[in-house]
């Protein structure tokens, strides 16, 4: 899993982009499902047939393949890059980053700024804005005015590396680390004996608003949804609330976006079956898919697995690689469980 | 053009009260097309049929514009209203408004207030010059909407008014609708309502026809007036190929279908990167399964504001554009 996902994060995939990325996962999807598909906005839909009749649900489980980055805006007359981002980039991070500005050709450049030395002490103390900051990519103006135009995609070079244990950092691993999970998923099932017809979606444009699983979900019309992303890791600084163990499970999800009989009987599943998991209430929406699976067409009843992260929206986006076993466990036992009589448990 | 455009801008549409700018484009389009009909949240709708071998194309301006909603009249017969889309406390200071049946009045603000940051339409007020209540109450009802009353006018080949966003948008959809001759697909040229609001016009006009492609045109920003918050348009550059905003990234496809009848045309074109806003195409592309949309934008100074600015030319090539496009392969 850990050389999937390392392969992953290399295939550019940034929001509005993920032609590239959509091949490759693609390709991943296609050894362990029945029928790929992919559409015209690359979503791309694994999908594999249970022994279930009509009355067997179909399953949605979504991750989204789009990746953070930034876009060319405008050049200035020395050939240094103004650029926006793509989905909500923490411009803490840029100052100094290597990337790759998709031009003409693939070119290497860096996030530059004034140096200290000639900033005033004030100045000096504080993170510098994205509007401030410039891609100096080495060349003289003239040339760069040839390589790159306005809308080019800039990609953060930041490849996975393998901590201790079972730890990993590197870019994209929101939500690339939930796509493996569903490769993971589609594993366990080829163990399992399960009814539903299970599409794995792996979507695009989720950080700028969930829009792959908008028009994926209405193509689908599935029965049942579940959204796979991440959620904040603990660290030191963190207030407790709101971040989870990277050690102790894999995240459930609750509140209004998430279906409550669903919820729980993914929180029995996981009992039943010795499976840790944790627990994160979001009482308003939520930043991921399961916001808009959960209203597409008629309803869908949907529940949201997260996966502890660090880091979030860096180039150093740190997960326990455990995790994505023990999530894709949990939803292949899940999905496993729905059998005659399922719809009882949507009801209220 | 010009002069179809001045027409337009004075035309009273503000959001939810398009009825006289639509009357208007009906009558300006009614002998161009095969079938028109207004839906039931009042999106105009004109179909252009192709010869069965094309795609179904959106083809979306939204025609309502931003205005101010009469909220309550005090007893001095001064009038107090809220917002229709974004109105910005400093475009409005001191302008000339106008309602549905020509009643005119001017925005002001109670004096009182001792930093002019701070000012929000709660403190602004509009003067229909009534004497008192009874008098203001003849004139004007809770819930009537002002828009601004700025006629246009031209500096050579730039134009000013108020409304340009989005009349710009329904002259380049009207004039293309008329060049369009030999297109193989089935043209909708939708004249949109309440894209001010959220774009809802589009959005529900998008799932009755179920397009193939959309196509929306609008008005963008620009980045060359003085310190000017920094982006790579200009007046007179030529339209822009939106490349995204906060409604839509362009589908790859369509803005590079875009770029390339442009370039067979001759036709000049900017690449517009827009870091706030939105427009039809953001609710079009999300329907249904999905519609792959771009958009082609008329560069436009101080939009929102009172005095609108754009560049005659870059309005023509739009249309130039616009009309490549439907005449060609999608």
């Amino acid at each position: 899993m850990k050389e999937f996902l390392s392969k992953l994060i290399e295939e550019p995939g940034v929001s509005g982009y993920e032609e590239k990325a959509s091949q490759y996962v693609a390709e991943l999807f296609s050894a362990y499902c029945d029928e790929v598909n992919t559409d015209p906005f690359y979503n791309v839909y694994g999908i594999k047939r249970g022994s279930g009749q009509e009355s067997a649900p179909r399953v949605m489980v979504a991750a989204h393949m789009d990746e953070i980055g930034l876009m060319v805006k405008d050049i200035d007359d020395m050939g240094f890059l103004r650029f926006t981002s793509m989905g909500g980039v923490d411009q803490r991070i840029l100052l100094t980053q290597e990337v790759t500005v998709h031009g003409k050709e693939d070119l290497k450049g860096i996030v530059a700024a004034l140096p200290p030395h000639l900033l005033s002490a004030e100045e000096a103390g504080k993170a510098i804005k994205m509007k401030d900051l410039v891609i100096d990519l080495g060349l003289p103006a003239d040339r760069v005015r040839e390589l790159v135009e306005v809308g080019d995609l800039i990609r953060f070079n930041s490849p996975l590396v393998s901590m201790q244990g079972s730890f990993v950092n590197g870019k994209s691993i929101d939500d690339r680390a939930g796509v493996i999970m569903q490769v993971a998923l589609m594993k366990e099932l080829d163990k399992l004996k399960y009814q539903a017809e299970v599409c794995c979606a792996a979507t695009v444009q989720e950080e700028v608003g969930t829009r792959g699983a908008i028009i994926g979900t209405y193509r689908l019309e599935p029965d049942i949804g579940i959204a796979i992303d991440v959620t904040h890791g603990d660290t030191p600084d963190a207030p407790k609330d709101f971040t989870h163990d990277m050690n102790k499970g894999i995240v459930i999800a609750m509140g209004p976006n998430m279906h409550p009989g669903l919820t729980q009987r993914l929180k029995d599943t996981a009992k039943e079956y010795g499976i840790a998991y944790q627990e994160e209430v979001v009482p308003g929406m939520t930043g991921t898919d399961a916001r808009s699976m959960q209203i597409s067409r008629a309803g869908v009843p949907t529940v949201l697995v997260q996966i502890p992260l660090r880091y979030m929206h860096t180039t150093v986006e740190t997960l326990n690689m455990d995790h994505i076993k023990e999530g894709a466990r949990l939803i292949a036992l899940f999905i496993a469980s729905l059998k005659e009589g399922w719809q009882e448990w949507l009801t209220y | 053009m010009k002069d179809l455009l001045g027409l337009l801008t004075a035309t009273y549409g503000p959001s939810g009260n398009e009825d006289p700018i639509r009357e208007l484009i009906e009558n300006e389009i009614k002998d161009y097309v095969d079938e028109l009909s207004t839906d039931a949240l009042g999106n105009l709708i004109a179909v252009k049929k192709g010869n069965g071998t094309g795609k179904k194309v959106m083809i979306a301006a939204h025609m309502d514009q931003i205005g101010l909603i009469v909220t309550g009249i005090d007893d001095k017969g001064f009038l107090r209203f809220s917002n229709i889309g974004g109105v910005s406390v400093l475009n409005i200071i001191n302008r000339r408004v106008k309602f549905k049946d020509g009643t005119c009045g001017v925005v002001s603000y109670e004096s009182e207030i001792d930093d002019i940051k701070k000012l929000t339409l709660q403190k602004m007020y509009i003067d229909i010059g009534a004497k008192n209540k009874e008098e203001a109450a003849e004139r004007v009802e809770i819930g009537d909407v002002a828009v601004y009353d700025a006629p246009m006018f031209a500096s050579g080949d730039r134009l000013s008014a108020c409304a340009m966003d989005n009349r710009v948008g329904c002259v380049v959809a009207i004039e293309a609708l008329k060049r369009v001759k030999e297109s193989d697909h089935d043209l909708y040229f939708v004249f949109t309502v309440q894209e001010e609001l959220g774009l809802r016009g589009a959005r529900t006009s998008a799932y009755g026809i179920m397009p193939d492609i959309g196509i929306a045109l609008d008005v963008t920003l620009t980045g060359d007036t003085p310190n000017a918050r920094r982006m790579a348009i200009k007046l007179g550059q030529g339209p822009a190929i939106k490349v995204k905003d906060s409604s839509v990234i362009s589908h790859p496809m369509v803005k590079n279908l875009m770029i390339k009848r442009a370039k067979e045309a001759n036709i000049p074109y900017q690449l517009e990167v827009l870091e706030a806003g939105g427009t039809d195409s953001g609710a079009i592309h999300l329907t249904a399964s999905g519609v792959p949309s771009g958009v082609i934008s008329v560069p436009c100074r101080y939009v929102h504001s009172g005095q609108e600015m754009i560049d005659l030319r870059d309005m023509m090539q739009a249309t130039d554009l616009l009309v490549a496009i439907l005449n060609k392969d999608l």
